[in-house]
């Protein structure tokens, strides 16, 4: 079962310096029936002005990734952490038992488009930790690179997150099409992050994205005049 | 019983950051202890010409005044607990945004945990005053919460469980 949620129909905030598209409930937005996806609690479209970004504030009890798609984000936490993430690189913070961090366009001159991601960890109270890896684009060219797991050994190295669940990401050409091997029990959400996709022959477009549950094979097709970007969760 | 919830506003007025860095430890400890938190930067009492002319407090307000912002009026209603962090000799802001809150409101029923870089004496009891003059309680001190971030981590853990055993019997006195 494919179940759709449309770009248009997500939260949306626009601060002026920040305009925010929330697929799940988020911040000012609340509807319960989009609170989540299995451990999947949050993924949010942001553009943000040159210059600015968020101050700091805290968090705790999750797993924080931040996909940049285009721009540069730039990060700083009280475990003294301070990077600048651009397109091709993934941060992973655990929250755990608490971190206080801002983040920032670090470019004065152009935006910053970037998706975040929220997990809910499988336990409490870990210890809060910080990771960053930049990869090849090639290796998410026409199939899918993992970009985060609970698998420390991952080849190619991946982000560690607690928690079963699985981020891939990929960049398919138009007519170009990716194949995904769903184990029995596991449920999965793609999210079209650029362009245009199939999904099992269901239309995305940018910002759509799709609750899959029951299916066993699923095929991500480029659509549209030059394909699309897109993540895939393989979720518990 | 479920716990209560705790919301802690972090107020600190800081220079060169040092006072930030405990700050925000603090915050750390409260967030440990599942409080909600806010971070707030007060605003500098001294003339932008003065700070103009020191080039190293200039880029860290300029960097702080990215990070925070000022407190806002309803952030005091909305705390149980405030922690008051500044330099060590530099008391100065948050004296001033203590009498705002107490020509502006009662504190009473919230708790204020002061913080001052080395512990510094004449700082933390200036803010000490301050404080308990607009109503607020004092949450108990240590002489290693100014010391080091840990030590403030520490403090903001301590405060946080001690404004919520505060806001328990509150709360507990008003159901009797």
């Amino acid at each position: 079962m494919i179940t759709l949620r449309k770009a248009e129909d997500r939260g949306h905030g626009d601060h002026g310096w920040l305009n925010s598209f929330h697929t799940f409930s988020f911040a000012a937005y609340r509807d319960p029936n989009h609170m989540g996806f299995r451990s999947l609690r949050v993924l949010n479209d942001d553009r943000v002005a040159p210059g600015k970004g968020f101050g700091a504030h805290g968090h705790r009890d999750m797993e924080i990734l931040s996909y940049v798609l285009e721009g540069q984000l730039a990060h700083k936490d009280s475990m003294g952490e301070q990077h600048v993430l651009g397109p091709n690189e993934v941060q992973a913070m655990t929250a755990g038992t608490g971190v206080i961090h801002s983040e920032f366009n670090a470019s004065p001159s152009e935006p910053v488009h970037f998706l975040q991601i929220w997990i809910v960890p499988q336990a409490q109270d870990l210890n809060p930790s910080y990771q960053q890896f930049a990869y090849d684009p090639a290796e998410k060219h026409g199939k899918l690179r993992l970009i985060a797991g609970p698998d420390a050994q991952a080849k190619p190295a991946a982000a560690v997150i607690n928690q079963d669940a699985r981020m891939y990401a990929a960049v398919v050409g138009r007519g170009e099409s990716i194949g995904y091997a769903l184990a029995a029990g596991r449920h999965s959400w793609v999210h079209c992050a650029t362009g245009a996709i199939t999904l099992n022959g269901q239309p995305l477009k940018e910002g759509d994205g799709a609750a899959i549950s029951d299916e066993r094979q699923l095929a991500i097709e480029g659509a549209g005049s030059h394909g699309g970007e897109f993540l895939l969760f393989d979720l518990a | 019983m479920p716990m209560a919830e705790l919301n802690v506003l972090v107020v600190f007025y800081s220079r060169y950051g040092e006072a930030e860095k405990l700050a925000l430890a603090a915050g750390v400890g409260a967030i440990q202890m599942k409080a909600n938190i806010r971070l707030r930067r007060l605003a500098d009492l001294t003339d932008a010409a003065t700070i103009g002319a020191d080039a190293r407090w200039k880029a860290n307000l300029d960097r702080m005044n990215m990070d925070y912002v000022a407190p806002r009026p309803a952030d005091p209603e909305w705390a149980d607990l405030i922690v008051l962090a500044a330099p060590a000799n530099a008391p100065r802001e948050v004296e001033e945004y203590c009498r705002q809150l107490q020509a502006t409101a009662s504190m009473a029923g919230k708790m204020a945990a002061p913080l001052v870089p080395g512990g510094a004496a004449d700082c933390y009891r200036r803010i000490s005053a301050a404080a308990t003059a607009a109503g607020f309680v004092l949450a108990p001190a240590d002489p290693a919460d100014g010391q080091h971030t840990d030590g403030a981590r520490m403090y903001g853990r301590r405060a946080s469980e001690a404004a919520r055993a505060m806001k328990d019997q509150s709360s507990g006195s008003k159901r009797l």
